[in-house]
C-alpha cells in the first residue's frame, strides 16, 4: 500500500554536494576554450602604445594584404562611440584625432582565420601618437588633492554629512588623524577573459562566454553597435572564476569582437592570454583614506570625517558606485552621531579599474579598522574592549540615518570571535616589539569588525525589480522537473546548487528533478548581475517565491485533475490529498505539460514600502540589510628577516539564513585567503611606461597552499525576515577585514603601524629598521 | 599551436649523439633539460629557436657517484631526487634543502640540477649550496671534456663559462666534512617563489674557532657570489656575539644589490647580513 503521508523535503541549511561538482572534478565541464567552434575567427586586440597623447593615425602594413582578416577601427563602429558603463563618456575604440588616455587602450580589432595570422597582423599596424604627459598614480593625484584640492581631476564625488561635524570636533577630547594606502589588485580567474561574438542573418549579435553578468552587454554596446537590447543577445559558458572582473569587462571584450564579426560576417572569438589578461582587464581601486576622528576621554566617538580618493583609472566605467560603497563602509560599523565621510573618484593615465570582490569596501575598511586599533592605543584601551563599547548594534543610527534592525548579528559576531580565539589572552602575550625568553618570533594577535552591504546600494533593488521565473519542463531524460530561470551566474561560488536546494523546498520537491540551466538573455528574465552580494538573498528569494507560485500551480492542477476538486498539496515529490492515493510528482507534471503546455511560477522583487533613499543626498536606507564579520588574525614574524607567518584566522560571520553551510564555508575560507594576498603579498603598480609592473604568475604573487592559515570559521544566524530564506549577503563579505586585522596584529607584534598594504617584510623591516632606511 | 609544437626537439638516446647535435650549433638556449625555465621564457615572448636538443633523461647525465673527495651529480639529476635523497642530505644538506625550495613538487620533478646552472639566473636556488661545496662543473664537448671551478662558472648575467656545444654534464662537489652547512631562502612566498635573497653556508668550527667558511648569496647580484670578504674575515677567528655582529655588518657593506620587482635593494642589503648572522648563530 502507498504511504499516504511524505516528509517534506528540507534542504536549505544542509550541506548539499555541488550539483556542478561532477563535470568540474573529472575535467568534463567544458570551458569556453574547451569548445571547438568551427570555422570561426580569432580577434586581437591592438592597442596603444602610450599612456598619453593625440591619436593620429592607424596605419596597416603589408599583412594587410591578403585574405581571410579584417581590421576593424573606430570608423568601423555602426553607431555612436561610446560604451554606456555609468557617464557615456568611453569610447569603444579610440578614435583618430581623439585622446588616448592609458597605455593599451584598444584602437583596433585585428580578425583572422587563425589566431596566429590575427596577432602577425596586429603586430603589423603601426600606431600613431603625439604623446602627452601622463598622470600615473595615485600618489601623484594625492599630491594634487593635497597641495590644491581644486585641481584634482575628480570624475565622481560624493558626500556623506550626518550631524555637526564641527561640534563633533570641538566636543572631542582628544584627536587622532592618519593616511591609509592600498594598490591595486588583480582577481586572477583560473579561467582567462574570453568569448566569442557570432553575427546573426537579422542584424543581430549573440555573444558567448566567460560573462559574468549576461545582460550588462545587452544594455551597454546600444549605442556603439546601433542595436536595441533585444538584438544583443547573450549566452553564458561555464566560467572559471571571475571575483567582479568579469563584471563590466566583458561588456568592453564583446564590443571589440562585435565589430570585426560585423564587419566580416564571420564570427569572432576573443581570449586573452594570462599575460594579457593582467596588463589589459580592470583590477581593485587603489586607494588613499585619510580618516580624523574626534572622541571623548571614556572614548565616545563624537566626529568622524574621512576623505576617500579611489584611483578610477582613465575613464569612470563603473567606479562611482565603488565609490559610493566604499564611502558607506567607512563608518559603517561604529556609534557616531557626526560624520562627513568626502568620496572622490580621481582620474589617472592608467587602466581603468574595475569590479572586485568587495567593491569598495576592503579599501574603507582597511582604513577604519587600523584608524580604530590607533584610537583605542590613544586611549589606553584594548582594541576589542573599545570595540565592544562602540559598536554598531540593533537600534544605533548609521551615517546616511537608517535605523538597524534587530536583525543585524553584529555584537554576537564580535563576541563569538574575541571568544573562540582567546584574543584578549593573546593580546597580553604579544611581543610588542621584545622578544620573550625563549621566543624566536615576534608574536602577535589582531581584530577587525565590520559590515557588508547587501545587495545595491539605496533604492537599487527597489528600482530593479529582479525577475525570475521558475518552469516545468520536460528535462533531458523524457521525464518532467524543474528549470530554474535566472541570470544569476555560476562562476565557483555555488548558486546553481543553493537555488536549486531553495527550488526543492520551496515546491518540496526532489533535488534531482531540478535544473539550473546556464543564464541565456534569450530565455532568462533579467534577475540583475551576479554582483553586489545579492544574489542569494535577492535572487534566492525570487526563486523562494517564484517556485511557490508554481507549487501552486501544480497543486491547483492535480486537485481538479485527480482529486476532484478537493486540495492538493506537493510535498516529498508527492501530490497529496486528504483521503486520497497520493499522485506521484511526475505523473501530475506529465499531466500538465500535456494538458496545459507549459508552467511557470515568476516573480518580481520587491522592497518594504518604507524603505528610503535620497540619491542626491546619501541619506536613508543605504542598504537593506547587512552582513557582518569579526575577524582575529594571529600572526608571527621572524626578526631575523621581517618575514610574515599569518598562523591562525578566525572568522565569525553573519550571512542571515545560511543555505548551505559547506558551500558557504568554501567561500568564507576562499574569500579570506584572497583577503590574505591582498593584505601580504599582492603587488602590482603602474610603471613609468604606463603598464603594470607584474603582468605574469611569476610576478604577480598570490598565496599557495602553503601559505593559508588555519581557519575557524563559525556562521551566528540573524536571517533577513523579509526575503525568505532569509539569507544575507556572503560573497564580499570574507575580503573585506583580513588586511586591517594583520596590521593590527603587526602593530601588537612589533609595536609599530603599518599603513599601506601590502604588509611584505620590506615594509617590516623600513619600520623596525628605519636607519637601513628602505621604501616598503 | 603551442610554442613547443614548432620547436623541433630532437631526442638523442646518448651523450655522444647529444654531443654531435649540439656541435655545430651556436647558441645553448637550444639545450633542453627539464624545461622549467625554457618554456616559461618562451611562453613570455623570449623568441623560441627552431630547433632544441633534449638532453632530459640521458643516461650519462644521470648518475651520482660517491667519492671520498667528492660526490659526483649528473647534471640531469632531478631536485626532486635530491630532496629524497638521504645518502646525499649528509654529505651536502644545503644542497638539498635548496632542491627541496625549487618552485613546488611539480616544478622539482622537472627541474634539474645542470639546468638550473644553465640557467644562470641570480636567483638561480641550487647555485648559492653549490658554491659553499667549492666544487666545479664539468662540461663535455667532442673535443673532451673539462672543469670549471664553480665560482668561476657563473661570470656575469646570465652568463656562464661553457661553450655552445659544450654540455654540462655533472657537478664535482666535495663533501662537507666536519664542517657545518645552512641554507635559507627568502621568498615572495612559502612555495611557487622566486627568492628576494638566500644564502648557503659551510664553515667548519674547532674549539670555538673558525677553520674555514665559505658563505654564498642568491639574488643580491648580476650572479650568484661568494662572499670572499666576509669569509677572510672570519677564519681564524672565535665565533662570538661580538663577531657574528661584525660579520653582518660587514656582509652588507659588501653587498650591492639591486630593487626590483620582489624586493627593495635596501631591504636585501639588511637581509644579506642577517642571513650571514643566521648561518653564524646555527654553528
Amino acid at each position: 500500500m502507498t504511504k499516504r503521508t511524505s516528509k517534506p523535503v528540507r534542504l536549505i541549511g544542509k550541506g548539499m554536494p555541488r550539483v556542478d561538482a561532477d563535470g568540474k572534478v573529472r575535467g568534463t565541464t567544458r570551458y569556453l576554450n574547451d569548445i571547438d567552434y568551427k570555422g570561426i575567427w580569432h580577434g586581437v586586440v591592438v592597442r596603444s602604445p602610450v599612456p598619453r597623447g593625440i591619436l593620429r593615425a592607424i596605419v596597416p602594413g603589408p599583412a594587410f594584404a591578403g585574405d581571410n582578416l579584417v581590421l576593424a577601427t573606430a570608423k568601423d563602429i555602426p553607431g555612436e562611440n561610446v560604451v554606456h558603463m555609468h557617464d557615456r563618456t568611453m569610447p569603444l575604440l579610440a578614435e583618430i584625432g581623439g585622446e588616448i588616455r592609458y597605455r593599451g587602450e584598444p584602437v583596433a580589432v585585428v580578425a583572422a582565420a587563425t589566431p596566429e595570422q590575427a596577432a602577425a597582423a596586429a603586430r603589423d599596424v603601426r600606431i600613431e601618437v603625439d604623446e602627452l604627459p601622463p598622470l600615473l598614480t595615485l600618489d601623484e593625484a594625492v599630491a594634487i588633492f593635497k597641495s590644491a584640492p581644486g585641481k584634482l581631476d575628480t570624475m565622481k564625488e560624493q558626500t556623506i554629512v550626518k550631524g555637526d561635524l564641527a561640534q563633533g570636533f570641538t566636543a572631542a577630547d582628544d584627536v587622532v588623524e592618519a593616511e591609509y594606502w592600498a594598490g591595486h589588485q588583480e582577481q586572477l580567474y583560473l579561467e582567462n577573459q574570453g568569448l566569442v561574438v557570432f553575427p546573426q542573418k537579422d542584424g543581430s549579435i549573440l555573444s558567448e562566454g566567460s560573462i559574468q553578468c549576461p545582460y550588462f552587454p545587452v544594455h551597454e554596446l546600444n549605442d556603439p553597435l546601433k542595436l536595441p537590447p533585444e538584438k544583443i543577445r547573450v549566452r553564458q559558458t561555464p566560467i572559471g572564476g571571475a571575483f567582479g572582473g568579469k563584471e563590466d569587462y566583458p561588456t568592453m571584450l564583446t564590443g571589440y569582437a562585435a565589430l570585426p564579426a560585423l564587419k566580416s560576417g564571420k564570427p569572432v572569438k576573443i581570449t586573452y592570454e594570462r599575460n594579457e589578461d593582467i596588463l589589459f582587464t580592470p583590477k581593485r581601486h587603489p586607494v588613499w583614506v585619510r580618516f580624523k576622528t574626534g572622541f571623548k576621554k571614556d572614548g565616545t566617538l563624537t566626529a568622524i570625517e574621512c576623505d576617500y580618493i579611489l584611483d578610477g583609472g582613465a575613464y569612470l566605467t563603473i567606479s562611482d558606485v565603488v565609490m559610493y560603497r566604499g564611502i558607506l563602509h567607512c563608518a559603517l560599523a561604529y556609534r557616531c552621531d557626526n560624520v562627513v565621510i568626502r568620496g572622490k573618484v580621481a582620474r589617472t593615465n592608467s587602466f581603468p579599474c574595475g569590479a572586485f570582490r568587495g567593491f569598495g569596501a576592503p579599501q574603507a575598511i582597511w582604513g577604519i579598522e587600523s584608524h580604530m586599533d590607533a584610537i583605542a592605543a590613544r586611549l589606553g584601551k584594548t582594541p576589542h574592549e573599545y570595540r565592544l563599547q562602540v559598536h554598531a548594534r540593533p537600534g544605533d543610527v548609521t551615517p546616511t540615518g537608517q535605523t538597524l534592525s534587530d536583525e543585524n548579528g553584529s555584537t554576537a559576531c564580535l563576541k563569538l570571535a574575541l571568544k573562540r580565539s582567546d584574543f584578549a589572552r593573546k593580546l597580553r602575550q604579544a611581543s610588542r616589539g621584545k622578544l620573550r625568553k625563549g621566543q624566536k618570533k615576534f608574536v602577535g594577535v589582531g581584530l577587525s569588525f565590520f559590515a557588508h552591504g547587501s545587495a545595491f546600494t539605496g533604492d537599487g533593488e527597489a528600482k530593479f525589480k529582479a525577475k525570475g521565473r521558475v518552469e516545468l519542463a520536460r528535462l533531458e531524460d523524457g521525464k518532467p522537473g524543474i528549470n530554474i530561470r535566472v541570470s544569476s551566474t555560476e562562476m565557483g561560488q555555488g548558486v546553481h546548487t543553493i537555488f536549486t536546494q531553495i527550488a526543492a523546498d520551496a515546491l518540496s520537491l526532489d533535488a534531482a528533478r531540478i535544473r539550473f540551466p546556464m543564464a541565456d538573455t534569450g530565455l532568462v528574465p533579467n534577475s540583475g548581475p551576479t554582483v553586489a552580494s545579492r544574489t542569494t538573498m535577492v535572487v534566492g528569494n525570487v526563486v523562494y517565491r517564484a517556485a511557490l507560485d508554481l507549487k501552486n500551480q501544480i497543486e491547483s492542477f492535480a486537485a481538479l485533475r485527480f482529486f476532484k476538486g478537493a486540495p492538493a498539496e506537493l510535498r516529498g515529490s508527492r501530490l497529496l490529498s486528504k483521503g486520497a492515493r497520493p499522485v506521484s510528482f511526475e505523473t501530475a507534471a506529465k499531466a500538465m505539460l500535456a494538458e496545459i503546455g507549459s508552467a511557470s511560477g515568476f516573480f518580481e522583487f520587491l522592497l518594504p514600502a518604507d524603505i528610503r533613499w535620497d540619491q542626491a543626498t546619501f541619506k536613508g536606507d543605504s542598504y537593506p540589510g547587512y552582513s557582518w564579520s569579526a575577524n582575529v588574525a594571529e600572526i608571527e614574524i621572524d626578526p631575523l628577516t621581517c618575514e610574515l607567518e599569518v598562523k591562525r584566522v578566525t572568522a565569525i560571520v553573519d550571512i542571515g539564513r545560511v543555505i548551505n553551510p559547506v558551500t558557504a564555508t568554501g567561500q568564507v575560507e576562499g574569500g579570506l585567503t584572497q583577503a590574505l594576498g591582498y593584505a601580504v603579498m599582492e603587488k602590482i603598480g603602474t610603471g613609468k611606461n604606463g603598464l603594470y609592473d607584474a603582468a605574469r604568475l611569476q610576478t604577480y604573487i598570490i598565496p599557495t597552499a602553503l601559505d593559508v592559515p588555519e581557519y575557524d570559521v563559525k556562521f551566528v544566524e540573524y536571517p533577513y525576515s523579509f526575503a525568505p530564506p532569509g539569507a544575507k549577503g556572503l560573497g564580499e563579505l570574507p575580503m573585506d577585514g583580513l588586511a586591517p586585522a594583520i596590521a593590527n596584529a603587526i602593530e601588537a607584534a612589533i609595536g609599530r603601524r603599518l599603513r599601506q598594504i601590502p604588509l611584505t617584510p620590506e615594509a617590516i623591516f623600513a619600520a623596525l629598521h628605519p636607519a637601513q632606511g628602505g621604501t616598503p | 599551436m603551442k610554442i613547443t609544437e614548432k620547436i623541433d626537439v630532437r631526442f638523442p638516446r646518448t651523450l655522444a649523439e647529444a654531443l654531435r647535435l649540439q656541435a655545430g650549433e651556436q647558441t645553448r638556449g637550444k639545450l633542453l633539460a627539464g624545461g622549467t625555465d625554457l618554456m616559461v621564457q618562451w611562453a613570455a615572448g623570449v623568441p623560441a629557436p627552431e630547433r632544441a636538443t633534449s638532453v632530459w633523461n640521458l643516461p650519462e647525465l644521470s648518475a651520482i657517484e660517491m667519492a671520498p673527495d667528492a660526490i659526483e651529480i649528473g647534471a640531469g639529476v632531478t631536485h626532486a631526487f635530491l630532496r629524497d635523497c638521504v645518502q646525499i642530505r649528509r654529505h651536502l644538506p644545503a644542497l638539498v634543502a635548496a632542491a627541496a625550495t625549487v618552485g613546488a613538487a611539480q616544478i622539482q620533478s622537472r627541474g634539474t640540477l645542470g639546468g638550473n646552472a644553465a640557467n644562470a639566473s641570480p636567483a638561480g636556488d641550487t647555485a648559492p649550496a653549490l658554491l659553499v661545496t667549492g666544487g666545479s662543473v664539468v662540461l663535455a664537448s667532442l673535443s673532451g671534456r673539462r672543469e670549471v671551478p664553480l665560482d668561476r662558472f657563473w661570470i656575469d648575467y646570465r652568463k656562464i663559462d661553457a661553450r655552445p656545444d659544450e654540455i654540462i654534464v655533472a657537478f664535482r662537489l666535495p663533501p662537507k666534512g666536519r664542517a657545518k652547512e645552512r641554507f635559507r631562502k627568502i621568498g615572495t612566498r612559502r612555495a611557487q617563489a622566486i627568492s628576494k635573497v638566500m644564502a648557503a653556508s659551510r664553515i667548519l668550527v674547532e674549539k670555538g674557532r673558525i677553520v674555514s667558511a665559505a658563505i654564498a648569496l642568491g639574488s643580491v647580484a648580476p650572479t650568484p657570489v661568494r662572499l670572499a670578504q666576509v669569509e677572510a674575515f672570519l677564519v681564524g677567528k672565535k665565533l662570538s656575539p661580538k663577531l657574528i655582529d661584525e660579520a653582518e655588518q660587514l656582509a652588507q657593506a659588501t653587498v650591492a644589490p639591486i630593487a626590483d620587482i620582489r624586493s627593495s635593494a635596501e631591504y636585501r642589503r639588511w637581509a644579506s647580513g642577517r642571513l650571514v648572522r643566521d648561518a653564524l648563530e646555527h654553528l
